[in-house]
């Protein structure tokens, strides 16, 4: 009984393995990877919050890039201590430390709204963060912060290199399986029932003792972490400057949004497709028709969408129930 | 001590007082049905119960606790459960799923693991006759056998007071008499209390409550043993106006 709760990571896994091995063993294929990988990983965290509360937060880019700051700012102000490998372990906790503060202000005002009130509250957030860097000259204000310099005294040429074209896609890739790991122990546990319920049905919930706001911020912190994680490599280490206009960039949470959609929100494979759909339809449609990509994209978007309201994984799962693909597709 | 006790409570919005200073108690184990014509203030008085709504006056002692300021959260677990009128399971849970939700978050939600939430899941739909539905969604259900999931799953909350809204509104009587003949035997087995409240069934009234607390525009008119309170003359005033030959002799 216990093992079988854990089934569904069997997919997960074998998918991110495939997709990295492809990565690795096709020449010239790695940058296209490491994006598909970066796709799957925003979903993945992404739908933590929306698929399993279904409230939309169209400030979620603000989480990546504040954790995007954590790990310049770390990297710029201690390489000199002579830290090793610990300074990028402590530019992942304070992009952690980060994130997470700006979850708990942002849900403690905002997560006391309902569905669209709380959407529209969101929305203003990362803009507002950016303005906020920029008028204050935080952190640099509106110059941003350039680390390459400070990366490569701190660990050396080769490494730094190392650490930018290689390293900081497979932490992507580790996000991303942690990402889908605690969204399935919080589908099998009380917090994915508790979310369930208040998805559903909020007033019904509260009135079967559950918390929802403890629950709704329980899942907005993590999804929170999460994402400044994924700032903190896929956009820190992997590019070795932050600047304020292109970490609190609304079209990623646009990304995410579609993404999760696409694969089926709340879903565990959801963002998987998702991620795989939308990446590699906009890298070939770039390819085959640049400049229309956004004109062709929108209706294949809409299409998907109204055919598979569930989404692409929803379907499957609906179609697969009752038979032995039920333990592996959730 | 009674098991809820009702003092002076009211509810007002705006300048409409929907709950007028009422005060009644309930037994352990009591079947108790509120009974009154639409906008008589049931609802408001189950949500005040509950915790959905705040009084702006009175209190509400439940199990030697003051609730009247707690929040609907913190009511169920002290042993509060209830359905709605119009039937709201969790649709894209199961229906074993939905009755699990219920153990988990109850009064023993605390010490109640998931898979034990499933185990007494099973128990229910058993004993409610769902079981060829159980791993099916509970959006998909017929109305009566939502109603009988969500019976199912507020008594997994192992309630010592059920709330029971409007049960029957919308049944035909061989589903209702199924129904009462079911929360009968389930009162009957864990003692629970049960009140229930109910617009105009008086079928389900009589054969179920032994005590009626009967509303009128926000304020209690009658509480009594059932066969007294449905035979008052004030009740049926209430429901059908005066009769005819009184009105003829004030004429």
């Amino acid at each position: 009984m216990k093992a079988k709760k854990y089934l569904p990571f069997i997919p997960v896994f074998v998918a991110y393995l495939a997709l990295f091995l492809i990565g690795e063993t096709v020449s010239g294929i790695w940058q296209l990877i490491a994006m598909l990988a970066f796709y799957c990983a925003l979903g993945q965290a992404f739908n933590l919050f929306m698929g399993m509360t279904g409230y939309v937060d169209f400030g979620y880019v603000a989480f990546l890039g504040v954790g995007t700051y954590g790990m310049a700012i770390t990297i710029s102000k201690l390489y000199s201590h002579g830290l090793g490998f610990g300074l990028i372990a402590i530019g992942f906790a304070l992009a952690i430390v980060m994130s997470v503060l700006l979850s708990l202000a942002v849900g403690a005002v905002a997560l006391r709204l309902r569905g669209a009130y709380f959407a529209i509250a969101t929305i203003g957030v990362n803009e507002g963060f950016r303005y906020l860097i920029e008028g204050a000259k935080l952190w640099n204000g509106s110059e941003g912060i350039i680390f390459s310099g400070p990366l490569r005294m701190a660990f050396g040429r080769q490494t730094a290199t190392v650490l930018t074209t290689f390293a900081a896609d497979v932490f992507v890739f580790i996000i991303a399986l942690a990402a889908a790991f605690i969204t399935l122990v919080y589908m099998r546990g009380k917090v994915g029932y508790a979310l369930t319920a208040l998805r559903e049905d909020e007033d019904a919930a509260k009135v079967m003792g559950i918390n929802v706001t403890k629950y709704k911020i329980i899942a907005f912190i993590t999804s929170a972490a999460l994402a400044g994680l994924l700032g903190a490599s896929a956009w820190a280490l992997k590019l070795t400057y932050v600047y304020p206009p292109d970490v609190f960039e609304i079209t990623y949470t646009v990304e995410a949004i579609i993404i999760v959609l696409l694969g089926g929100a709340g879903t565990l494979l959801g963002p998987i497709v998702g991620g795989l759909v939308y990446g590699l339809s906009k890298y070939l449609l770039a390819i085959i028709l640049p400049g229309f990509q956004l004109l062709i994209f929108a209706p294949v978007i809409i299409f998907i969408i109204v055919t598979f309201p569930e989404g692409l994984v929803g379907f499957v799962k609906l179609k697969t129930r009752g038979t032995w693909l039920e333990n592996y597709i959730v | 001590m009674p098991l809820l006790s009702l003092r002076n409570v009211t509810k007002r919005f705006g300048g409409l007082v929907a709950v007028n200073n009422v005060s009644f108690d309930v037994e352990e184990g009591e079947m108790l049905a509120i009974v009154g014509p639409n906008g008589a203030g049931k609802t408001t008085l189950f949500n005040l119960i509950n915790g959905v709504f705040l009084p702006d006056e009175g209190t509400i002692i439940f199990d030697g606790h003051d609730i009247t300021r707690l929040p609907a959260f913190k009511r169920a677990p002290l042993g509060i459960g209830r359905t709605f009128q119009i039937p709201r399971p969790f649709s894209s849970a199961t229906v074993r799923e939905n009755i699990a939700i219920g153990a988990m978050f109850g009064a023993e939600g605390k010490k109640t693991s998931v898979d034990r939430a499933m185990e007494i899941a099973d128990h229910y739909i058993d004993l409610i006759g769902l079981s060829e539905h159980r791993d099916k969604p509970a959006g998909g259900l017929t109305p009566v056998e939502k109603k009988l999931v969500e019976i199912a799953r507020a008594l997994a909350m192992k309630p010592k007071l059920l709330l029971m809204d409007e049960a029957m509104a919308g049944m035909n009587p061989k589903d209702i008499d199924y129904i009462v003949d079911f929360v009968r035997k389930v009162r009957d087995e864990e003692k629970i209390a049960i009140v229930a409240m109910v617009e105009h069934i008086m079928r389900a009234v009589a054969n179920l409550a032994e005590r009626v607390v009967v509303m009128h525009q926000g304020a209690k008119l009658v509480d009594e043993e059932t066969e007294k309170a449905l035979t008052d003359k004030r009740v049926i005033e209430v429901y059908l106006g005066k009769p005819p030959e009184e009105k003829n002799a004030e004429g």
